[in-house]
């Protein structure tokens, strides 16, 4: 077959399928008035409705099931993308623009930054790790978590002597998740601590923080244990989820295996003022059995 | 890994007094980097004892000692001590509800059959037991549809409606299947009061099954009306019992209809009618006849044992997982909840109650610390220690930790969350499970 009999069996092929008439290049005016849009329903000055303020547990958008009301009363269990309907074999206009939402807001999280007021309004020190900004902290871990020598003279003279407890707050991977949680569970963890007979010690907020940099607040201050309040690495569910990571002993060097974590801190999640309510307990066991992580074995917890 | 509560249910019925051991397996959902959540994950039969006729000493009293001597004949049979066992409930149903020393028996033997063993009587808790212990509440939730499951007893039937899983009404009528007894001879022995008006049966007469047929019809109508399937009439109110709260609103929706209790059995069974010596096979049959059973209809997955089993699986729930509690002698017994909508009416809610009561309240989702504090001030200004509190948001324990701070170290404080309970139930509340309490809500049980 040659080109000419190629050219001649495409164009009968393309000559029975139903296409719209090809524009030849020539008639295409991209800047010539158009037709008038649609009309949207909204005028100058209205907003458009705002895609993330719908709950995913209530957002069902499946037609005509079989049992919407018990798709429903599962759904609500779950933040999960599920039962969100079909355009054809893709997304609807609405799931699609809820995704690249969230999508946006965790990335929001990781690259904005908590206000620079945010230590000094909740009577914090803030120090710095050896991240110069945002960019470095997300490109070397390993300088989120330690300080140089001014910083680690800051630390020192924020908190005397060695303290039992020593409680950090770090923006980590997401600033939205510190400020929305970081104060309400602190204060709930001193209370405890507080009724406890346990003393609180001075907090300290720092910069471009990884959990590691507790293991070098160790180091500097001598505390027997850091319980970090972190931003968690922001996911599709919520970009406000913040964890506690409880380290008995740290020092730089510290296994892993040796931190015993509370994650799942945000308003869907536990409450910030009941995990820290929660980790004021599990710091007086810890601090009674001289042991955090897989060695901690919590009696009683089944 | 889990931990394994024993659970003893015992109904002294109308008719029949039975005992069950279970087994709650709680678990923990959550992952080992959260917030533990604790729930009751399986409830397990262990043992089922034989049915046995209730002892009376005669036609007002109960005979506690008998029962007593049941329960350790049982507890024998099931090689349980009572100290092995941590919940369960005792609960005195149906006629027997009514005599006069029915409350002293119940509580002489709750302590005798375990520390946290509660005694509780009352058609409303009845009826959720029984929805729940005959599976019609699950099947309910599985298939997200309404019903409105009847145990059908002795001498009442306890009625639910259940709604995607939540029973969200309870009634009861005097219709039951041994209203009339008589003996082999076909001699009537025993006419139920609540009939007087109704029927010519009389005692000493000779019952013939044409003589029993209408009188089942007429009950079975009672039930038809009750499901909303018949129009009103002054039978209905004449058959609802004294102690059912406020009468039970037929449903408007479409329902399933679900059937336990004993008459159930003679619904899928047609026994010789005067095989037991009383009306059950005659009453089952009427209802199998009857519109209850023309549209969709399903017996209990449990007939006869639905409510001995609610009692012994299912009275028990978990509060949330973290709560708080201080200097609190478990297990609480028959605390009254007083539910409080304004946390300014505690003090004037709490005056109208004598003695200890627990304050209900809805509390609020992912509060702040500054509200939590707000709310444990507001609480001290209303009224001074104990302070005993049931949210039904998680907020608990961050509740209680607040109020400690703020009152001597001596001062009575206790805080659970995830229980909703309503106005007029009685908490009892169990030494801690793992970080849980165990809770029994009793009476009426408006479920979320």
């Amino acid at each position: 077959m040659n080109k000419q009999e190629l050219a001649a069996m495409v164009a009968q092929i393309l000559g029975t399928m139903d296409m719209p008439p090809m524009v030849k290049a020539g008639e295409y005016h991209p800047t010539a008035p158009q037709p008038e849009a649609k009309e949207t329903g909204y005028g100058d000055g209205d907003f458009v409705p705002d895609v993330t303020a719908l709950d995913l547990r209530k957002l069902y958008l499946t037609e005509n099931p079989e049992n919407g009301e018990k798709f429903r009363s599962m759904k609500e269990r779950t933040p999960a993308r599920l039962g969100s309907g079909r355009a054809g074999p893709r997304y609807k206009t609405l799931t699609m623009l809820r995704f690249r939402a969230d999508h946006a807001a965790a990335q929001d999280a990781v690259f904005s930054q908590v206000s620079p007021d945010f230590a000094s309004q909740n009577g914090m020190v803030e120090v710095q790790t050896r991240c110069k900004d945002k960019d470095e902290y997300l490109t070397r871990p390993d300088h989120g978590r330690c300080f140089d020598a001014e910083n680690q003279q800051k630390i020192r003279a924020a908190i005397p002597g060695k303290p039992k407890v020593q409680i950090v707050v770090g923006d980590g991977l997401s600033s939205a998740a510190i400020t929305a949680n970081a104060m309400d569970c602190l204060q709930a963890i001193r209370e405890g601590l507080q009724i406890r007979g346990i003393d609180p010690g001075t907090p300290i907020f720092v910069r471009y923080c990884r959990v590691g940099a507790g293991d070098a607040i160790g180091d500097v201050t001598g505390c027997e244990l850091v319980c970090m309040l972190v931003g968690e690495r922001p996911g599709l569910v919520t970009d406000k989820s913040m964890s506690a990571y409880i380290t008995y002993q740290p020092h730089t060097g510290v296994s892993e295996s040796a931190r015993t974590v509370v994650s799942n801190i945000h308003a869907q999640g536990t409450p910030a003022v009941e995990a820290g309510a929660h980790i004021a307990g599990l710091i007086e066991t810890i601090l009674q059995k001289k042991v955090s992580g897989v060695g901690l074995h919590l009696e009683g917890a089944v | 890994m889990s931990e394994r509560l024993c659970s003893v249910g015992l109904d002294v019925g109308t008719t029949s007094t039975q005992l069950i051991v279970s087994e709650l397996v709680v678990e923990n959902r959550a992952s080992a980097f959260a917030v533990p959540e604790l729930e009751i994950a399986q409830r397990e039969i262990r043992y089922k004892s034989p049915v046995y006729f209730t002892p009376l000493l005669d036609e007002s009293h109960v005979d506690g000692e008998k029962i007593r001597e049941i329960v350790q004949e049982e507890y024998r049979k099931a090689g349980l001590q009572r100290q092995d066992v941590d919940t369960g409930a005792i609960i005195i149903t149906g006629e027997t509800s009514r005599k006069e020393n029915a409350r002293a028996v119940l509580d002489a033997l709750s302590d005798f059959a375990g520390e946290f063993v509660v005694a509780t009587a009352g058609p409303d808790l009845e009826s959720v037991l029984a929805a729940k212990g005959a599976g019609a509440a699950a099947y309910s939730e599985q298939e997200g549809k309404t019903v409105l499951h009847m145990d059908i007893g002795g001498g009442t039937s306890n009625l639910a409606l259940i709604r995607k899983g939540q029973i969200v009404n309870t009634g009861c009528l005097n219709v039951g299947g041994r209203l009339v007894k008589f003996g082999e001879d076909g001699i009537i022995s025993y006419v139920s009061p609540v009939l007087s008006g109704l029927c010519n049966l009389k005692v000493g007469d000779r019952v013939t099954q044409e003589d029993l047929e209408p009188v089942a019809d007429m009950l079975t109508q009672a039930l038809e009306m009750a499901a909303g399937l018949r129009e009103k009439t002054q039978l209905l109110d004449k058959l609802t019992t004294a102690e059912a709260s406020g009468g039970f609103a037929p449903p408007q929706e479409s329902v399933v209809l679900s059937f336990s209790g004993g008459v159930a059995d003679c619904i899928g069974n047609d026994f010789p009618w005067p095989q037991f010596g009383d009306m059950g096979p005659i009453l089952g049959q009427a209802i199998r006849r009857s519109r209850l059973c023309q549209g969709q209809f399903r017996l209990g997955s449990e007939t006869i044992r639905a409510t001995v089993i609610g009692a012994g699986c299912h009275s028990t729930q978990l509060s949330g997982s973290t709560v708080f509690y201080q200097n609190v002698q478990f297990p609480l017994k028959n605390v009254p909840v007083v539910n409080i909508r304004n946390p300014q009416d505690i003090g004037r809610e709490l005056r109208k109650q004598e003695g200890t009561a627990i304050l209900a309240m809805q509390g609020k989702a992912a509060p702040s610390y500054r509200e939590v504090t707000a709310l444990a001030e507001e609480i001290l200004g209303q009224t001074q220690a104990p302070v005993l509190l049931c949210l039904e948001q998680d907020m608990a324990k961050a509740l209680g930790q607040a109020l400690a701070v703020r009152t001597p170290p001596q001062a009575q404080i206790l805080c659970i969350d995830r229980v909703k309970v309503s106005a007029g139930s009685y908490l009892d509340i169990g030494a801690p499970v793992a970080s849980a309490l165990p809770v029994v809500v009793k009476t009426l049980v408006l479920e979320q």
